[in-house]
């Protein structure tokens, strides 16, 4: 027997806390328990022994903090710590005759994961495959608990399933408003785990059994994967710097026992707080007959933190991140330019987007990195799940491994080729497929032949594991310049798929106009007639505000919007007047009104030339802010919207420059490095500075904030800057300043270093060895100038 | 959660001024889409105290070193170590609006500067009523960072505390914290009323901050 035969046939029983019982035979706070394994092996197991005469069926592991991060300087290794765990464990699991299985204990890494903290998602994996590898050998299963952040939870499931065929159970620790540490609820955990293709998911730590049994219920709302329990012996206690918790063995026992009766229940045990005497006490849980878990059938998809679910009311897939047909977006994929790519996310998820599309297929770059990087940083500017839309596999790859969340995957088709590269990773990294209704013969032209694709897909997929509901298919907007009954085709088929096989489809809304004028009027009335006919989801441009009002009227008249109020929000933003239109570009500037101030520029561009407009218009203007700035008449918002307003100016003039040929302003522009020092992360007063020195025409490069002296001497030398700006805002990393000016003077000499910071004083600079010295962010242009002047 | 408008103005370099309506309603949008963001957390826990020398203070099984602590405790027979943070969500916007809009990001700096002030006040303010009760009066709290106390000490005053499982704050390798609205400090208890009023800027050595608050917290 094992435990893939027992887990569902008996109600097993898991063994309770290691830690506090540790520390009641003299683990100092601090001291890390996993050495013990080593240094007290006959403690570790007859904790054990006493849990497996307690009645336990399964033993965790005494390996939870057991990472490389954790034992630098320790003289221990983790393969040491974690074969001990396991040996220990084991001993104990043979004292009886009775089958006592052995879990692969594995907790947090106790750092946070990029770009949301500083660890790197493959350095995560590392991490856990490190212990996966040393421990499988010996264990039953994988047990990964107390986990807090989904994201650490993907490295930990991945690592113990490509490391071993151990089954893997997770629990997590979420806090008395049912959220993990990461902002998460119950339901994003869950369909996430899920996605994973966890053995088992659910509770443990944080919480006692009490408060524990309804977020139970409601992970059963929409669990269909077996629930595991251990909770604490109650919500902790701290007196004198020690942490205790009071609850019983008898009133733990009293509410375990409804944990272990809830249908979908298969196993329970202990965590922080729990002794020996509380799992014997338990022990008439596993009297209880484990009941199984009834399959839902919903489609989710999920980012780090929210959950969005198909078929409650039309979801909204923002397409603006992709560059066919766009320009300026193509531009930044192939400098790099990341911000114009977020600035995009971010006014798709203003415009009141679900899920954004990420799709950034180019011959001249490297598909696979580039999809990767854009992923990574649009996950950590939003909490909206994304659909990674490539055709080259290995991209596709890439950003699955690293997605956050249970994501759309955009897409496979009906070719044999196309299902056997996609449908393994979709298995294996979890998430929803876009299926197109084309095959090798291409698209089909009624819309029967696009049914019988989708069903044949259907089947394929089950072939693979992935269920109907992780399917949604797209009927394909043809444009009907090519075909009159094209659109008639593409929802004849989308009602068929929706109603009569009862799956999610999807459309990209927009080719259906392809080659018409006025494209926003045929889109928005198709967009409604696919809603009408079982359109699950839309792929549309979300600033369009024609396909929002059709949106937001289908939802009203459809009894989707209560009250009206999403209409309604949606009716009065619309009509709300765009500033006042009446000033001129100075003035747009001055005000910092961003739409007005390129609205301005575009005008000006039809009669003015673009340097022009730049000289005697922007420059002008922002002088004047910077002035103000200076004397106190404005503040630092006004400020930043006046440079923000001023950049969507030159943007335009920008697009302007690039189709002309022109070359580029910013070329000859001077240069400045700025850079928070190392251990600061203080960056308010770093940003102001470069906002004005933008202002004044100045090229900065900005290193960002706890930036490494030898990063920033490498950027000065690499590309020629001979003026660099420190900042630091606490007396702690004065000295990384000091040091950064040291290492820059002595090896790039002729490099100058102006500094500033709420700390610093002239007196203090000097005695830093300071070039020059600015006690508001003005000062740093004014010497600049000069600077730049000499 | 209350956040106090003086407070993010103050943050913003107004000083004495009034923004303008455009700006004041700008600010009070960017607040309000930060407020169903930000998920406050603390922890706190009382630890045996002990004073060393006149710069080593002794907390828990921890040793921590700094004449401004070792002085900021005068009087004090108990203490209190606590954490405190907005949580993760917060910092997710923060970083969209960095990305994509500076004067959003600088107003939303000084938003959450101001609401991670006021969160630690209102649960300063709880563990204060209770404590009151019994005749203890807290100490402002003090942070590693402060005055001459080393960030490093950082590294100690976690393994105190469950501070990372309860709250998800994290250290980096550089002794920063993440969510980056985060907050943890030492509190002293004494039975000494009078001396607990002195507290935020007047502490500070640094007189001619551009940040620095009128004098309003009494003794300076």
């Amino acid at each position: 027997m094992g435990f893939r035969e027992r887990f569902g046939k008996e109600m097993l029983l898991f063994d309770g806390a290691m830690g506090t019982q540790l520390q009641a035979r003299g683990l100092a706070a601090g001291e890390l328990p996993e050495i013990w394994n080593v240094t007290h092996p006959e403690v570790i197991r007859e904790i054990q022994k006493a849990y497996v005469d307690a009645g336990c069926d399964i033993l965790k592991t005494n390996t939870f903090g057991a990472n490389a991060l954790k034992f630098v300087g320790t003289g221990y290794t983790v393969p040491q710590l974690v074969r001990a765990g396991v040996e220990n464990a084991r001993a104990a699991a043979n004292t009886v005759d009775r089958e006592v299985l052995v879990a692969l204990d594995m907790g947090p890494t106790g750092k946070l994961l990029k770009p949301y903290g500083e660890l790197e998602f493959c350095k995560a994996y590392e991490l856990y495959k490190e212990q996966v590898r040393a421990g499988a050998d010996g264990a039953d299963l994988v047990l990964i608990e107390t986990m807090g952040d989904l994201y650490e939870i993907k490295a930990a499931v991945l690592a113990a399933k490509e490391n071993c065929d151990l089954p893997v159970v997770v629990t997590m620790i979420f806090d008395t408003q049912g959220k993990l540490l990461t902002g998460a609820d119950i339901e994003t955990a869950v369909v996430t785990l899920e996605s994973f293709g966890v053995d088992a998911l659910g509770f443990n730590c944080g919480l006692g059994p009490k408060q524990m049994l309804p977020f139970v219920e409601k992970a059963l709302e929409v669990s269909s994967t077996p629930i595991v329990v251990n909770p604490n012996a109650g919500l902790p206690v701290c007196v004198d710097g020690v942490t205790s918790y009071n609850v019983t063995p008898t009133e733990f026992t009293e509410d375990l026992l409804k944990i272990a009766n809830t249908k979908g229940v298969w196993a329970v045990g202990g965590c922080c707080g729990t002794s020996p005497a509380h799992l014997q006490a338990a022990a008439v849980c596993k009297s209880v007959a484990p009941q199984s878990v009834k399959q839902k059938d919903f489609t989710a998809v999920t980012s780090y933190g929210k959950t969005v679910t198909f078929g409650e009311k039309p979801v909204l897939i923002g397409e603006r991140i992709n560059p066919t047909g766009k320009k300026r977006l193509k531009a930044a994929l192939v400098s790099g330019d990341e911000a114009y790519i977020l600035a995009e996310a971010a006014a798709q998820i203003d415009a009141g987007a679900h899920i954004l599309d990420v799709n950034v297929g180019l011959p001249e770059i490297d598909e696979p990195a580039v999809l990767e990087r854009t992923v990574q940083s649009l996950q950590g500017i939003t909490d909206l799940p994304l659909q990674i839309d490539t055709s080259d596999t290995d991209a596709m790859e890439r950003a699955l491994r690293i997605y956050n969340g249970k994501p759309l995957i955009n897409s496979v088709n009906g070719k044999k080729e196309s299902m056997e590269a996609v449908f393994p990773l979709a298995k294996k990294y979890g998430g929803a497929v876009v299926c197109l209704t084309l095959d090798e013969n291409g698209i089909p032209e009624t819309a029967q032949g696009r049914i019988q694709i989708a069903e044949r897909i259907l089947k394929t997929a089950a072939s693979y594991g992935i269920e109907k509901k992780n399917l949604i298919f797209d009927t394909l907007a043809m444009t009907i310049s090519t075909g009159v009954q094209n659109a008639n085709i593409t929802l004849k088929a989308l009602h068929y798929i929706r109603n009569t096989l009862g799956a999610h489809t999807v459309l990209g809304v927009s080719n259906i106009s392809f080659g018409l004028p006025k494209r926003d009027h045929i889109n928005a009335a198709f967009f409604t007639l696919a809603m009408e006919n079982g359109l699950s989801a839309g792929i549309i441009n979300p600033k369009s505000e024609a396909m929002m009002n059709a949106y937001y009227a289908f939802c009203a008249l459809k009894g989707l919007d209560a009250n009206f109020e999403a209409y309604i929000q949606n009716a009065t933003d619309s009509a709300a007047p765009t500033a006042a239109a009446t000033g001129d570009l100075q003035s747009a500037v001055e005000k910092g009104l961003k739409a007005e101030a390129s609205a301005r520029t575009k005008e000006l561009l039809q009669t003015a030339a673009p340097l022009d407009i730049i000289n005697t218009q922007l420059i002008p203007a922002l002088d004047r802010v910077g002035q103000g700035f200076e004397q106190g008449t404005i503040f630092l918002p006004q400020l930043l919207m006046s440079a923000d307003a001023a950049k969507a100016a030159f943007d335009e003039i920008k697009a302007v420059l690039q189709e002309t040929g022109t070359p580029d302003t910013e070329k000859h522009a001077h240069k400045i490095v700025l850079a928070t020092v190392k251990g600061d992360i203080h960056d308010i007063g770093k940003n102001i500075v470069k906002v004005l020195l933008e202002n004044y025409g100045f090229a900065v490069l900005d290193l960002g904030k706890d930036v490494d002296p030898e990063l920033i001497l490498e950027t000065a030398r690499r590309e020629q800057v001979k003026l660099v700006g420190l900042s630091a805002l606490m007396t702690t990393t004065v000295v990384n300043m000091e040091k950064t000016i040291a290492l820059l003077h002595r090896e790039y000499p002729e490099c100058r270093v102006m500094v500033g910071g709420a700390v610093l004083t002239q007196d203090y600079a000097d005695r830093i060895g300071a070039d020059f010295y600015s006690k508001d962010a003005m000062g740093t242009v004014r010497y600049a100038e000069k600077f730049f002047a000499e | 959660m209350e956040i106090s408008e003086k407070e993010v103005l103050r943050y913003l370099g107004f000083r004495q001024h009034t923004p303008d309506e455009n700006t004041l309603r700008f600010i009070c949008a960017v607040e309000s889409a930060l407020q169903t963001e930000i998920r406050p957390k603390s922890i706190y826990g009382e630890f045996p105290l002990a004073f060393l020398s006149n710069r080593e203070v002794k907390i828990g099984d921890k040793v921590f070193e700094s004449e401004k602590l070792r002085r900021h405790l005068n009087g004090c027979e108990r203490i209190l170590v606590f954490a405190a943070t907005l949580g993760a969500g917060a910092d997710s916007l923060l970083r969209r609006y960095s990305a994509t809009d500076r004067a959003k990001a600088a107003v939303a700096q000084a938003v959450l500067a101001a609401a991670t002030e006021s969160y630690c006040d209102e649960v300063c303010a709880e563990i204060a009523k209770k404590e009151n009760k019994n005749g203890w009066y807290l100490r402002p709290r003090f942070s590693p960072g402060y005055g001459d106390m080393a960030l490093t000490a950082q590294r100690d005053l976690f393994s105190l505390l469950e501070i990372t499982k309860r709250t998800g704050i994290v250290l980096t390798q550089s002794c920063l914290m993440l969510p980056t609205k985060s907050v943890t400090a030492f509190i002293g208890l004494t039975r000494d009323a009078q001396r607990c009023d002195k507290r935020g800027c007047a502490l500070c050595d640094n007189t001619d901050c551009a940040y620095r608050k009128e004098e309003e917290n009494g003794i300076s």
